[in-house]
């Protein structure tokens, strides 16, 4: 594509409308890697994973890998996982623990630290003029942490973390880091989708598809929990046809219905959190005791207590407040997405409670997650229609709610109440625009500030 | 052929053969019914307090292969009892489990059966798996790896009483694990 691609085109937060293009024109996806992915703030790991010198864990940001390792002095690096000579990986290893790191190459020699240390025929071959302090591993421009969670931007002008992730970030990670001591388990889960990225995230704040996609793991008793066969507070299904003609029996369970009230909370930047309120979610099945001690509810603050739907840190990071863990959706290309499984849990939580927290996330998510088995196809399908040329003239609808959303500020927090709407995703598109058009930061903030109706 | 009388195999000798055959025909049985979706029929393999385990294999520098595949109380892709087997056997038959509606093809081949220990009660055996799967008009997923199994002797046949499910890839080259291994 040689014309500027005209952003604005793309994305209407008034008409609630999408073009298809930006799920598979690869042109929007290599401005994504650059304007997106190459400026945000992105998750790496957590401090758990690597507390030892030396430990590392191979994480991604955009297409560039990156290690992350913890130094001698207990702080963190992160650096790009290419070697300053001819651009071979220095490390081949998804984990684990490094004296150094070596190319394989030519055997140039890294510090944990990423500093050059050895080159092979340093004085034979290079007469011992090559400057070893100008080609350490390059370092990721900035790293910082917020309660263990570690992040990493390629742009050294980024405002600090904290203020990146705003009041709405910080409270999606508050989400997991007040249920205590947080360490991540052993294992982390990765498979590949093959659906464009975005529909993995705007997924999360989509709390109209659970009982059509996941009726079968509600009703048969696939989450482990007893069938739920009570009549739901049941949404309006006329005009649900199975196509053996009969009607599709719904289960109850606690996250559906119509009764039920959801928050959505809206942030700069394009954060969002999406979903039930944590009376209307109430899940006697799942661990839900941390909400009521004294340090979670300060934490939380009076706002934080009421949420418990979904939180993702723009872009990529989903946290899943039920099951406490935070899910990565890594772009490979327009039509590929990574999904990375972090679990997390209270270090002094009984060995009981910890198996069963480990159980119900391998479970519920993941590949073999009988929640998320289902939703892949559904995105596959979706990127997949979006190659058609008359398919992909077929605007992409988000106008449930549209224009009814009123906007509460209180607590430096932005919030629309009422039922299930589209407002979550909304906000992340209209965000995703903002980015795509290279704005600075400054002008980024101002035009990802929430109004007053959405 | 034997070693011991150069004529005829010992007793010892074709006992192992015979057992060697039974464990090996039921786990053809078991792969013909779970190629043909009796999902019911095969979670009735499996003992009461069977575990099905499938870890998370992580690559790893050779000197730590010892940490390549996590542990029962660590991340898993499957850590189900029978019980929750069950669940899944009642989604797949629910009507409403799209991802298996309309039905993936599969192809289960079980090779390499080995006997690596037996207790008289109970055998614990290894075998290799080629799990394919074709979906829709255009998907294509294929699994090789090995199971550890504890087979229980009942009744002239076996239960499954603990399977183990180790895959060759770290990062899992499929978008779901909707079927049974």
């Amino acid at each position: 594509m040689t014309t500027p691609i005209a952003i604005d085109e793309l994305v209407s937060l008034e008409r609630g409308e999408i073009d298809r293009r930006i799920y598979s024109d690869p042109a929007i996806f290599e401005l994504e890697m650059e304007k997106i992915f190459g400026r945000a703030w992105l998750f790496l790991c957590h401090e758990s994973q690597i507390p030892e010198p030396g430990d590392f864990f191979q994480s991604v940001m955009g297409r560039d890998n990156v290690l992350v390792v913890r130094q001698k002095d207990g702080t963190v690096k992160a650096m790009l996982n290419t070697c300053a000579h001819r651009g071979n990986a220095v490390c081949r290893a998804e984990e684990g623990n490094a004296k150094s790191f070596l190319c394989t190459y030519h055997g140039w020699s890294y510090g944990i630290d990423g500093r050059l240390l050895g080159v092979p025929g340093f004085k034979t071959f290079y007469n011992g003029q090559l400057d070893k302090t100008q080609h350490g591993l390059a370092q990721v421009a900035q790293v910082a942490s917020y309660k263990g969670f570690i992040f990493g931007t390629h742009d050294a002008t980024a405002p600090p973390l904290e203020d990146y992730l705003g009041a709405t970030g910080r409270l999606g990670l508050d989400l997991i880091a007040a249920r205590g001591e947080m360490v991540v388990v052993p294992g982390i889960q990765k498979f590949i989708i093959d659906c464009n990225w975005k529909f993995a995230v705007d997924n999360l704040f989509d709390w109209y598809h659970p009982q059509i996609t996941h009726a079968s793991a509600f009703q048969t008793g696939a989450l482990g929990t007893e069938p739920s066969r009570a009549p739901a507070e049941k949404i309006d299904m006329s005009g649900v046809n199975m196509d053996t003609g009969a009607a599709l029996d719904l289960p109850g369970m606690g996250i559906i219905g119509t009764k039920f009230d959801q928050v959505v909370v809206l942030g700069e930047y394009g954060h969002a959190i999406g979903g039930p309120t944590a009376s209307s979610s109430a899940n006697p099945d799942f661990e839900n005791a941390w909400r009521s001690t004294a340090q979670a509810r300060e934490v939380l603050g009076p706002v934080g207590a009421k949420v418990a739907g979904h939180p993702n840190i723009f872009p990529t990071s989903w946290v899943t407040s039920v099951t406490g863990q935070l899910s990565l959706r890594i772009p490979r290309d327009p039509g590929h997405t990574e999904i990375w499984w972090f679990t997390l849990v209270d270090r002094n939580l009984p060995r009981e409670t910890r198996d069963f927290m480990v159980t119900v996330a391998s479970r519920v998510f993941g590949p073999g997650g009988v929640l998320e088995q289902d939703d892949g196809e559904n995105w596959a399908q979706a990127t997949m229609q979006t190659r058609g040329i008359a398919s992909r003239r077929v605007k992409q609808q988000l106008t449930m709610g549209l224009g009814q959303g009123r906007i509460i500020k209180e607590g430096g927090l932005a919030r629309v109440e009422g039922l299930t709407s589209e407002h979550g995703q909304l906000w992340t598109y209209h965000s995703w625009a903002q980015w795509m058009k290279g704005l600075s930061w400054d002008e980024l903030r101002q035009a990802t500030t929430p109004g007053e109706f959405i | 052929m034997s070693a011991e009388t150069g004529l005829r195999p010992s007793e010892e000798r074709i006992a192992a053969m015979v057992r060697q055959y039974e464990v090996e025909r039921f786990y053809y049985d078991e792969a013909a019914i779970l190629d043909a979706h009796r999902y019911d029929e095969w979670l009735g393999l499996f003992a009461e307090d069977a575990n099905y385990f499938m870890p998370i294999r992580r690559t790893r520098m050779q000197r730590e292969t010892d940490k390549e595949f996590t542990q029962p109380g660590e991340m898993a892709f499957f850590c189900d009892t029978k019980s929750l087997l069950a669940g899944r056997v009642a989604k797949l038959k629910s009507g409403r489990s799209w991802a298996e509606d309309p039905p993936s093809r599969t192809r289960h081949l079980i090779t390499n059966v080995r006997i690596v220990r037996d207790s008289g009660r109970e055998l614990e055996v290894e075998s290799n798996f080629h799990l394919y799967r074709t979906r829709l008009n255009s998907e294509e997923s294929s699994w090789i790896g090995s199971r550890r199994d504890v087979l229980r002797r009942v009744e002239g046949s076996f239960q499954i009483a603990d399977r183990k499910i180790f895959l060759e890839q770290t990062v899992l080259l499929s978008r779901n694990l909707s079927n049974f291994f």
